[in-house]
């Protein structure tokens, strides 16, 4: 238990995906003008990180492994990831509008979110068993929204405050990114 | 072009096969590169931290910690000149720190190269250099038996600060060594 | 449209760093040193320029419904080949670029040229398109690179300028990424609107 609560604290605080490792950077700085957007988009990331990983999970240690395919890895990866956000559309489309309509339009921005490629291949590499690997993803997730929430509030902030001219919008967005990884850096060694 | 289920089916099912297939032959052509070149970064890393030696066997041994580890046994002329072992450490401040170390016939420290690891760079990751600068009260070149930093009451001096990478290499360099002695 | 000028586009008016803000994470992640961000442009530079070609050879064939998924097919060939390529003969260049290589296949900049470029224009064009962008992410990513590792080490590309005793960590490390990209980006603003 104790272990697992190890890879949770060190997959949203200490090695966060955004601040630490890098991932995500796209839909960070694009979907965080408002909170209400980046909770969505923290939601349905979380979803499709979950079921991605568990099924490239699964597609890693019964397929490719087993037929000496490892090579074609990235490429089954992301095809694997594209069609399950495209189903997860269509499903949800049909099966409750409600969810649809709040986390819809970020469905199909997530298959170039390199974040969720991205774990798939570190669970990949670092062979995980997988309750860890799926732990692993909903937690790096969970980082990803949180970073993003904080992150919107911050940027709904900025919006009142008068910045020089050339340091508007992306630039001074990501200068405030770069504080908070130096906050972030405090939880290191944890 | 317009899109219908048969055209669709056949341009997705084309270009997987293609894609497959010019795959397959890269992977086949670049398996012996990409093998040769593992090898060789190994042969060289067990060269530079071993004392000379004519030939060199692999083997396993067991650590302290009931851990089975790769070994390489190094003879010349038939007698035993040294071991390299490929260790390692999960207590990096970025998690698992692979090093390969080598000892001589007493069990004295003589070389080690790190293999793999994801410390801090400028702090941690200097840990290639730290461990071996002459003169230094952090050089373990040498040294024979348990290491540890001075915040734990040995005589190492840790990495400006990177204590927890210190300890990492410490323990993985302690484990080296157990197995190196559990194979005499 | 004449090649040189798409080139020319590329570099300056679409970087895809400066200006579209395209391909974040390589930009952030493999830029602590001049040299793994010139390797990273480099390599993104070959994948682009070979899928752009492709794409717009293979544009009339392919029907639109399926269009994005055999694009990434195309792209991501192309990176699995690189991908072993460098694991063979540049085995120390792709250690450190580690996960960012495979991850060339989610850098919105290549579906991104696919989608807006090479699935419009013809294939001399497309590949014109694919040396310029990739060039501008190149000389982004060095420059960054060069920024970062001058401040934080004291060197650019090795060569030592000052002292290493002098050189702020935290630039080689994550805060440092977004505050030297964040400089940089309003600095190339601040000349194209001067």
């Amino acid at each position: 238990m104790l272990e697992y609560l190890a890879i949770i604290i060190s997959a949203i605080l200490v090695n966060n995906i955004v601040f630490a490792q890098f991932l995500g950077i796209c839909p960070f700085i694009g979907v965080s003008k408002n909170l209400d957007s980046a909770l969505g988009m923290g939601m349905a990331v979380t979803f499709v990180m979950a079921v991605s990983t568990a099924v490239t999970w699964v597609l890693q240690h019964y397929v490719l492994e087993p037929l000496g395919l490892g090579y074609i890895q990235t490429i089954a990866f992301i095809l694997v990831i594209a069609v399950l956000v495209q189903m997860l559309e269509i499903i949800m489309k049909k099966s409750s509008p409600g969810l649809y309509a709040a986390l819809g339009v970020f469905l199909p921005l997530i298959t170039t979110n390199c974040a969720v490629l991205g774990v798939a291949i570190i669970v990949a590499q670092k062979n995980f068993a997988f309750l860890h690997s799926i732990i692993y993803a909903v937690a790096t997730a969970l980082g990803f929204a949180m970073a993003l929430a904080i992150f919107a509030g911050i940027r709904m902030q900025l919006d009142l405050v008068d910045v020089p001219r050339p340091m508007r919008g992306v630039p001074i967005a990501l200068i405030t990114a770069g504080i908070l990884a130096m906050a972030f850096m405090g939880f290191s060694g944890l | 072009m317009k899109s219908s289920l048969k055209n669709m089916l056949l341009s997705l099912t084309g270009i997987t096969i293609l894609a497959g297939t010019i795959l397959a032959i890269v992977n086949i052509s670049t398996e012996k590169p990409i093998a040769e070149g593992a090898e060789r970064t190994r042969n060289e890393a067990i060269a530079a931290i071993l004392p000379p030696f004519d030939k060199i066997e692999r083997s396993t041994a067991t650590d302290s910690d009931g851990d089975t580890l790769t070994i390489y046994i190094a003879t010349l002329e038939g007698s035993n000149t040294g071991v390299a072992v490929e260790t390692f450490s999960n207590d990096g401040f970025g998690g698992y720190i692979s090093i390969i170390a080598g000892f001589d016939k007493d069990g004295s420290v003589c070389g080690y190269r790190i293999l793999q690891h994801a410390e801090t760079p400028g702090l941690g990751a200097n840990m290639d250099k730290w461990f071996m600068a002459d003169d230094t009260p952090h050089n373990i070149i040498g040294s024979n038996g348990p290491l540890a930093v001075k915040a734990d009451g040995g005589d190492i001096d840790a990495i400006t600060g990177a204590t927890i990478t210190s300890r990492a290499f410490l323990q993985a360099i302690n484990r080296a060594r157990s197995a190196a002695m559990n194979i005499r | 449209m004449t090649a040189l000028q798409t080139i020319k586009d590329g570099l300056i008016r679409r970087n895809p760093t400066f200006v579209l803000i395209l391909g974040m994470c390589p930009t952030l992640g493999t830029t602590s040193s001049a040299l793994t961000g010139m390797s990273m442009g480099l390599a993104t530079l070959a994948v682009l320029i070979c899928s752009n070609m492709v794409i717009s050879a293979i544009k009339n064939i392919v029907p639109d419904q399926v269009r994005i998924p055999v694009f990434i097919v195309v792209i991501a060939s192309f990176v699995t080949v690189l991908q072993m390529v460098m694991q063979a003969w540049l085995p120390a260049l792709y250690s450190a670029l580690g996960i960012f290589i495979p991850l060339i296949v989610v850098n919105c900049i290549l579906l991104g040229r696919a989608e807006a470029f090479a699935s419009k224009n013809n294939v001399l064009l497309s590949a014109c398109d694919g040396i310029g962008i990739g060039a501008g992410f190149t000389l982004a990513l060095t420059a960054i690179g060069a920024v970062r590792e001058l401040l934080g080490t004291g060197a650019v590309f090795g060569f030592r300028i000052y002292d290493s005793s002098f050189g702020a960590l935290l630039f080689i490390l994550a805060p440092g990424a977004f505050i030297v990209l964040g400089f940089l980006i309003a600095l190339f603003n601040y000349i194209r609107h001067a």
